[in-house]
């Protein structure tokens, strides 16, 4: 009986806190990337720039680790029984991904491109290797370019 | 080409969808499914139950039999009870068991059949009989659950289970005795027409052994009033029920013209370890 309530709790809080941070997440994340939509991040390998007119280029990365709740754990739980496309994670990874993105912006300051942009992904935290996903990390690196306009 | 910024409209990475909603879906599925396996589990005990031969009911109850013969004791009761029982299977049942008896100390009032012919009788019991008749009405009601492989049934969906991994795994398999270890027998449960049934069969053999059917009612009429009901076991579920069973046996009694004389006594080795033995509550009575 125990066990139930203390499941039950779980779950709640598992919801109404992971829902807020989501919300609160994609807000600023929406925000941040307004704020950045000058500077262009592709996956090109590099542009037609004369070398003189390139005035640095420097590797910058962004990462960021975030990590599920309960009720979504318990949701894809579920999904693992029954099969089909584990929705409660999507959020997981696309915030993961974009907040590394922006952090990478964020590092490459005020340069006018970020090419060569690759992103990886992987779960960290001692469930890591097992079933089921702790947390998860996204990477995002590239190659920041100042060009002289 | 020219770069023009601008903001993705929609995310096409993530469904939009309600969690809430996934979750009592994919949560209702489930225990959906456990409830209709539930379901087939109980009406398969019914189809299961007749098709156990003896043989393999005894494989099914050895892991637990050998546990529970380690702790029989060497006494007169044993003995006599066994006696009792060999005499009545032997004269009148015939059923296709190898009955085995195994007294408990404990005060609980009551006797349980277990799989493979082992029927385990407490001495809470014995202190409460009084003759000789009475005990082998209380015996051949057990073994009316064994006529009708009541026995079985009343394990429940476990039944299902044991059946299942005695015949995948072998009655000696790792599989098997966990299953085993998982039941409680004392949980056994018989209908109410199951126990009229055994009450039946055990008024037939009664009258074959003895000649008369005296003493097949004392049991029931022997309900204190003020005693706590849960030392009870089925013999005493309700009030009411007793009288019904009282009733129904005197009715079946006068109908098929079974006559009454006088008890057997219990012999007095019996009574002597009685006086001698007072019900005292043991813990370990039953494993």
């Amino acid at each position: 009986m125990y066990d139930l309530i203390i499941f039950l709790i779980l779950i709640a809080v598992g919801y109404i806190a992971g829902t807020l941070a989501e919300k609160r997440h994609y807000r600023s994340i929406r925000k941040r990337e307004n704020a950045f939509l000058n500077l262009p991040a592709v996956t090109m390998k590099g542009f037609d720039y004369p070398a003189e007119k390139v005035r640095s280029a420097k590797m910058v990365y962004g990462s960021a680790v975030i990590s599920i709740d309960y009720f979504k754990r318990m949701l894809a739980g579920l999904r693992n029984i029954f099969g089909g496309t584990v929705k409660s994670y999507e959020t997981l990874i696309d915030r993961a991904r974009r907040e590394a993105l922006l952090r990478m912006k964020e590092m490459a300051g005020s340069a006018t491109v970020i090419v060569n942009v690759r992103i990886e992904t992987s779960t960290i935290g001692k469930r890591a290797n097992k079933k089921g996903v702790g947390c998860l990390e996204a990477i995002a690196y590239g190659t920041a370019l100042t060009v002289e306009g | 080409m020219k770069y023009t910024p601008r903001q993705a409209e929609s995310n096409v990475n993530v469904t939009p969808t309600s969690p809430i909603r996934e979750f009592f879906v994919l949560m209702g599925g489930l225990l959906g499914i456990v409830i209709l396996i539930y379901i087939v589990l109980g009406l398969a005990v019914n189809l299961i139950v007749p098709h156990i031969s003896v043989d393999l009911e005894k494989k099914m109850a050895a892991p637990f039999i050998r546990s529970m013969n380690a702790q029989d004791a060497d006494t007169t009761c044993q003995h006599y009870v066994q006696a009792l029982i060999d005499d009545l299977q032997g004269r009148c049942t015939a059923l296709p068991y190898h009955f085995q008896v195994h007294v408990r100390k404990a005060p609980t009032i009551n006797a349980l059949a277990l799989p493979g012919g082992h029927i385990i009788v407490f001495t809470g019991l014995l202190d409460k009989v009084t003759s000789e008749n009475e005990l082998a009405f209380i015996l051949a009601h057990e073994m009316g659950h064994y006529a009708h492989r009541d026995h079985l049934r009343g394990l429940g969906r476990a039944v299902v289970f044991m059946t299942i991994s005695t015949f995948l795994f072998g009655p000696e398999s790792g599989v098997s005795r966990m299953v085993a270890r998982g039941l409680s027998m004392t949980e056994m449960s018989f209908s109410r027409s199951q126990e009229t049934q055994a009450d039946e069969f055990a008024l037939e053999t009664l009258n074959c052994a003895y000649g008369h059917v005296a003493g097949t009612t004392d049991f029931f009429e022997k309900i204190p009033r003020e005693q706590d009901p849960g030392r009870f076991g089925h013999y005493f579920a309700s009030h009411p029920e007793n009288r019904l069973r009282i009733s129904h046996l005197r009715d079946i009694s006068r109908d098929r013209g079974f006559k009454l004389a006088d008890r057997k006594p219990l012999p007095e080795a019996i009574k002597r370890s009685k006086d001698s033995t007072p019900g005292k509550p043991s813990p370990s009575a039953y494993p």
